[in-house]
């Protein structure tokens, strides 16, 4: 991955990471600890900058007995828009791509379809997330299940060896033409993959 | 979704809704030999009863993990109608074949009396 991101140039390291972890799952409340457990944060810098989102009105912070606890706002002005900027980048972009790293090679095209891509998605719902690539199922969900505690949800992925996909993606069908025609968050490589045999990767 | 579609997948998902079948049975074989069983009448008793199999026959929680994934991906394919990838059925019926083994072993030592 190149040093400068799209996510990295948008936010500063923590901000990032917070707004990542508290927009993606806004009806839960967080204590300061628990952020920074999650986020692999110090607690020290964590609550200045805890603070400052709060001031501007990007979370709400309550205190209870001795632990301060923070939540999105979903009142706030920019909630929607910040919610999807996220999503799209630093949130669940990049919790499942750090997730993925040991089976980086093997990987061609890795995205997010279904409720979570098209911004449709409640506080129950899956990360439907499509795989291709030369790795086993078992070595995949493995690799995955960690991220599941920090992103809060659970993943279901779809994995295809890549003339697997080629096939589905030729017919079409029908789940090769929904993920085709929605929204998707790409992870590894991007939405054109899905109808061109992968090349060698640099 | 086309009768022919529709028709298809459900061929189609035959295969690995036979390898989740074993899982599931044997799961179920498992806890009935420790002398429980589920509620059959409420929702998530799949779940249930693999998840359980870390307590039963003392699975790995990775193996455990891998097998409530595969139970989940059958459970969507069949609301969706979507055939379940080549290497989710490749590793259910590996799965469903150590399983097998792992349960013949566990009531040999355990329950050796329940073995005919």
């Amino acid at each position: 991955m190149p040093s400068t991101t799209l996510p990295g140039v948008l936010f500063k390291e923590y901000r990032r990471k917070v707004l990542g972890l508290l927009l993606l799952q806004p009806t839960e409340p967080f204590h300061v600890r628990e952020i920074a457990r999650l986020t692999g944060t110090v607690p020290g810098t964590l609550h200045r900058e805890l603070r400052t989102l709060a001031d501007v009105g990007i979370l709400t912070r309550r205190a209870r007995g001795n632990q301060v606890w923070y939540q999105a706002d979903s009142e706030c002005v920019i909630f929607e828009e910040l919610s999807s900027i996220l999503r799209k980048t630093s949130g669940i972009a990049d919790v499942l791509r750090d997730a993925l790293v040991p089976l980086r090679d093997n990987l061609n095209t890795v995205l997010v379809f279904g409720s979570i891509a098209s911004g449709k998605a409640q506080s129950g719902s899956d990360i439907d997330l499509l795989s291709i690539g030369n790795v086993s199922f078992a070595e995949l969900v493995s690799a995955l299940y960690p991220a599941q505690e920090i992103l809060g949800r659970e993943i279901n992925p779809k994995l295809y060896e890549p003339d697997e996909w080629l096939h589905e993606a030729a017919k079409p069908s029908a789940f090769a033409r929904e993920v085709m025609s929605n929204p998707v968050i790409s992870i590894i490589g991007g939405k054109d993959d899905l109808t061109q045999p992968a090349g060698k990767q640099p | 979704m086309t009768l022919h579609n529709l028709l298809g997948s459900s061929l189609e998902a035959i295969e690995p809704d036979a390898a989740y079948k074993a899982i599931m049975q044997l799961a179920n074989l498992a806890l009935q030999a420790e002398g429980y069983r589920t509620l059959t009448s409420r929702p998530g008793h799949h779940r249930t009863m693999i998840q359980l199999l870390t307590k039963t026959v003392g699975l790995d929680s990775e193996t455990m993990i891998l097998l409530d994934t595969l139970r989940k991906q059958r459970n969507v394919s069949d609301y969706s109608g979507d055939p379940v990838p080549r290497s989710a059925v490749d590793e259910c019926f590996r799965r469903a074949t150590d399983l097998e083994v792992t349960v013949q072993d566990w009531l040999a030592h355990q329950h050796a009396d329940l073995l005919p």
